[in-house]
């Protein structure tokens, strides 16, 4: 059997949906949860119709996509994911339960724990007199396995469907997630898993208690198996809430090392039960690298406190830990290495996607990507200078002079791009006035240059 | 192959008047100086037999086989069983690798003196003066060999020339396959006139039964060739032969990742009529740098012979690599740069190229189920590791299902530490690695390889 892959449910293709119709007459739940509460967050689910943009094929290009939210608040704030509604959004239209559709604003996103914050238009709401009620959280720290839990959406654009579970793990941790549109995901929270169905088009929704509390928002499936949904608990979601209406980012710390369970290792590096991280590896170049740490390293605290990172579930909160500092603190790192044991002092710095700003440059037709800090590293650039190609448009100028989706643009007419300003500069210069451009271009170390020509 | 069939065509096609009368005897002749060359490849787990073919060029026995006929990673000590045969017998005789020459790629091989009577060095047949030239629709035919279960039998192919290039040596392309690859090819009287090359991929369309399709695929015939280099550029490297099977000495410049550039970028760099290379990076400790030698320097000229424009464009830079193999170390090779706009002169002395990964040491422990190499120069470079500072082993090999596969070793893996401690030499690691191999009672080992620039804590269970 082909392993199965956890994905991200964005609504794409409603059109492919079958419908299969079950002529078995289905009997009544044995217990119909309908309290007040649940009522009230009937009413406060919504589903969102996302436009966005992105910056394909050296070209603007719009698509379209359906996801689930829930109110939170009488003034308006939605939640729901990430990889539903993010900073490429252009144009976000909310269906409210009574089925009236208005306009909503994103407030701010996090493709890390891939949850993202929107505002109703509230002026409009006003003005067409319209009517919704909000949901609460409840505590997801006081789920346990076994517990009836309703994911509440709008899978495929079908207007608000609920589906019944229960929690089949309250602290469920996923490894190699597949980015929020390629964007890094998942390294700070654990999940809910649950059997209640989740289908494309619920992402955003809410996994709620009997009493309509949320506890968790409807987020993954694995594509190809049966019942195995993850939603991001309540806990998370409150804390991303809170930060994203303060600030409308959320601010974390780095200091590079890549943690891993010690699970089964302790007698190895003779450590008692329960003590101790290990340290896999240290990202070239990070805070970490620069104090002296490295791979098989034991981080045994943090600032005095005792870490234990026996499993993998403990691994996100160690990690959320490092990630609460605040950008520059000095955390004082206790390592064991072989048989000795010190502190090490680890200044933090601010934790960068290695998604950089991206841009198309239509008359060229070339999609660049600003080089991050960390994809410098990753990759192992000298600098942080130059974009990457995202996309060329077959039979333009780029795609004819010979650039390719992965090469890095360095230099344009000698100039270091150090900016996406340097590039979209050029070509209103090339624009003006079309003349010969040439690229100096590096893919995997291989420097080779370029003319586009008008 | 349908050789009838050919045959019949090829009486078709070609006027009469063309056709020397003596050709089959003439071809006969020619078979003498063609054999195949059989060898194994041992690796850890298994032998891979390989079979190419050759051309005599001495009155030694000695065989040249195109530089493809033998995996480039493979070390010399793996290659075994080096055997010799004769078109049309299946029984071969046992032969000697002598090792590769780097300039003109080719693999040298000598027959055993039993049979060395029974062949005619290709030499035999090449006219005194200078080496011929064929003229474009000249009539030219070559030789072939079929597999081994039809006993290497010899056949002839015929074809014209349509086109000669500089790929960057001299070469003819004919009309259709005229000579197996590293197999001579002939004039009409008979005269040798160039070495089959190896074949160029061809594009086809591929239908689907199905109706699926048109799919456009590559295909290159690797039995037969359509091209042949010249004689001009074989007949005065026929004395290369390897003093040693290692190759060596090799020289050796150190300007990693050179890069052709198109013509319009020559055109922007007021390249007029000739062409230039980009040299991506210089390597650490190389001649290039002692010399230097800057990353992103344009290489103009060679010795102030400034660098053709050369089609397909990625051919300058199989230009600059031969005229570095070309030399030995301690040679001068003069370099003409374009660095920020001004052009600067170096004189690099060419060095002997550091250790090569076909000549790393290699141990295998069969237990833990990997294969540690010796980290050599060109490790290094691909992991953008500082040579000085570049310590530990590589995994060479790793034994599925093996105790080091089932922890998650994979090949080309730099262990950095085995049971947290640091690995700095080669034989050190293959003293640690020994030590958990023999010890029976071992129920674990650990190792810290680095993968990508990360690195990974690895546990492998004995038991």
């Amino acid at each position: 059997m082909k392993p199965a892959t956890v994905k991200p449910f964005p609504a794409r293709s409603i059109s492919a949906l079958v419908l299969v119709f079950l002529l078995a007459a289905a009997g009544l739940p044995a217990r119909a949860a309908m309290s007040r509460g649940f009522n009230q967050l009937l009413d406060a689910v919504v589903r969102i119709d996302v436009r966005e943009l992105a910056f394909e094929a050296g070209a603007r290009r719009y698509s379209a996509s359906i996801g689930s939210g829930v109110i939170l608040s009488a003034d308006g704030l939605v939640l729901t994911n990430a990889h539903v509604a993010s900073n490429r959004a252009v144009e976000l239209n909310i269906t409210l339960a009574s089925l009236e559709r208005v306009g909503a604003k994103l407030v701010g996103w996090d493709h890390w724990t891939d949850l993202a914050l929107l505002r109703i238009d509230m002026d409009e709401v006003k003005r067409r007199n319209l009517k919704f009620t909000h949901a609460d959280f409840g505590d997801s720290d006081k789920l346990y396995p076994g517990q009836t839990v309703y994911a509440v959406g709008t899978p495929y654009g079908l207007s608000r469907t609920i589906t019944r579970g229960i929690i089949s793990n309250n602290n469920q941790y996923l490894k190699d997630l597949q980015g929020v549109n390629g964007y890094e995901t998942g390294l700070f929270n654990t999940w809910l898993q649950t059997d209640a169905a989740i289908n494309p088009g619920n992402s955003g929704g809410p996994l709620v208690t009997e009493d309509g509390k949320v506890v968790g928002i409807s987020t993954r499936g694995y594509s190809g198996a049966n019942n195995l949904g993850f939603a991001i608990p309540a806990s998370t979601a409150q804390r991303i809430v809170a930060g994203l209406v303060r600030d409308g980012v959320i601010t974390r710390s780095y200091i590079g090392i890549v943690p891993k369970e010690l699970q089964d290792l302790e007698t190895f590096y003779s450590l008692a039960a329960n003590t101790g991280m290990l340290i896999d590896s240290v990202d070239s170049g990070s805070p970490a690298a620069k104090a002296g740490l490295r791979g098989t390293d034991i981080l045994l605290a943090l600032n005095g406190a005792k870490v234990d990172g026996r499993f993998p579930e403990q691994l996100p909160a160690i990690q959320n830990l490092i990630a609460s500092q605040p950008v520059g603190a000095s955390l004082t790192l206790t390592i064991k290495r072989n048989n000795e044991t010190r502190d090490f002092t680890v200044v933090t710095e601010k934790l960068e996607s290695r998604v950089g700003e991206e841009w198309a440059l239509e008359k060229w037709g070339l999609s660049v990507r600003k080089v991050s800090r960390t994809f410098a590293r990753e990759r192992q650039l000298d600098d942080e200078t130059g974009v990457l190609v995202i996309g060329v448009q077959p039979g333009y100028p780029a795609d004819v002079a010979g650039l390719s989706r992965g090469d890095v643009i360095t230099k344009i007419n000698q100039q270091p791009v150090n900016s996406l300003e340097v590039i979209k500069a050029a070509q209103a210069a090339y624009e003006a006035k079309p003349a010969p451009t040439l690229f100096e271009v590096q893919n995997n170390r291989r420097v080779s240059l370029y003319i586009l020509k008008p | 192959m349908n050789v009838r069939l050919f045959f019949l065509s090829a009486l078709v096609l070609v006027p009469a008047a063309l056709r020397a009368q003596d050709l089959p005897a003439l071809w006969a002749e020619r078979t003498k100086c063609i054999v195949a060359v059989e060898y194994v490849t041992e690796t850890e787990t298994d032998r891979q037999p390989s079979i190419s073919m050759g051309t005599v060029i001495d009155a030694n026995g000695t065989i040249i086989l195109p530089s493809g006929a033998i995996d480039p990673r493979a070390a010399t000590w793996q290659l075994k069983e080096f055997k010799v045969y004769l078109p049309g017998d299946a029984t071969g005789s046992p032969a000697q690798y002598l090792g590769q020459d780097a300039f003109t790629g080719w693999h040298f091989v000598r027959a055993d003196e039993k049979i060395r009577s029974q062949l005619t060095p290709v030499t035999a047949f090449a006219l005194k003066g200078p080496p011929p030239v064929p003229a474009l629709a000249e009539f030219v035919w070559g030789l072939g060999l079929r597999p081994k279960d039809e006993d290497f039998a010899p056949y002839l192919m015929e074809s014209h020339v349509v086109l000669i290039q500089s790929l960057p040596q001299r070469t003819a392309i004919a009309q259709q396959e005229v000579a197996g690859p590293g197999l001579p090819v002939f004039n009409q009287s008979g005269a040798l006139i160039g070495l089959g090359a190896s074949a160029f991929g061809q594009t086809y369309l591929q239908f689907g039964s199905r109706g699926r399709g048109p799919q456009q695929v590559t295909l290159i015939n690797v039995e037969e060739s359509m091209a042949f280099t010249l004689a001009g550029e074989m007949l005065p490297y026929l004395g290369r032969i390897p003093k040693n099977v290692s190759g060596r000495p090799l020289a050796w410049l150190g300007a990693y990742g050179l890069e052709p550039m198109d013509r319009d970028v020559a055109k922007f760099l007021k390249l007029e009529a000739q062409s230039g290379a980009v040299v991506s990076e210089v390597l650490e400790g190389s001649p290039a740098e002692k010399a230097g030698l800057k990353d992103r320097d344009i290489i103009l000229a060679l010795d102030g012979k400034p660098l053709p424009q050369l089609k397909p464009d990625r051919v300058v830079v199989d230009y600059i690599e031969r005229e570095i193999e070309r030399r030995a170390p301690g040679d001068t090779l003069a370099l003409t740069v374009l660095r920020g706009g001004e052009r600067v002169e170096l004189k690099p002395l060419l060095g002997e190229e550091p250790k090569l990964l076909r000549e790393a040491e290699r141990k295998y422990f069969d237990r833990l189920g990997f294969t540690a190499r010796e980290f050599v120069y060109g490790d290094a470079v691909e992991r953008r590791a500082k040579t000085s500072e570049a310590t530990g082993v590589i995994a060479h090999f790793v034994k599925p299902s093996s105790p080091a596969a089932i922890a998650g070793l994979r090949p080309e893996d730099w262990i950095k530490e085995i049971d947290g401690v640091e690995v700095k030499t080669f034989a050190d690691a293959v003293a640690k690695l020994g030590e958990i191999d023999r010890d029976q009672a071992r129920a674990e080992f650990v190792l810290l390889v680095s993968r990508g620039g990360e690195t990974a804590v690895l546990r492998a269970k004995l038991k």
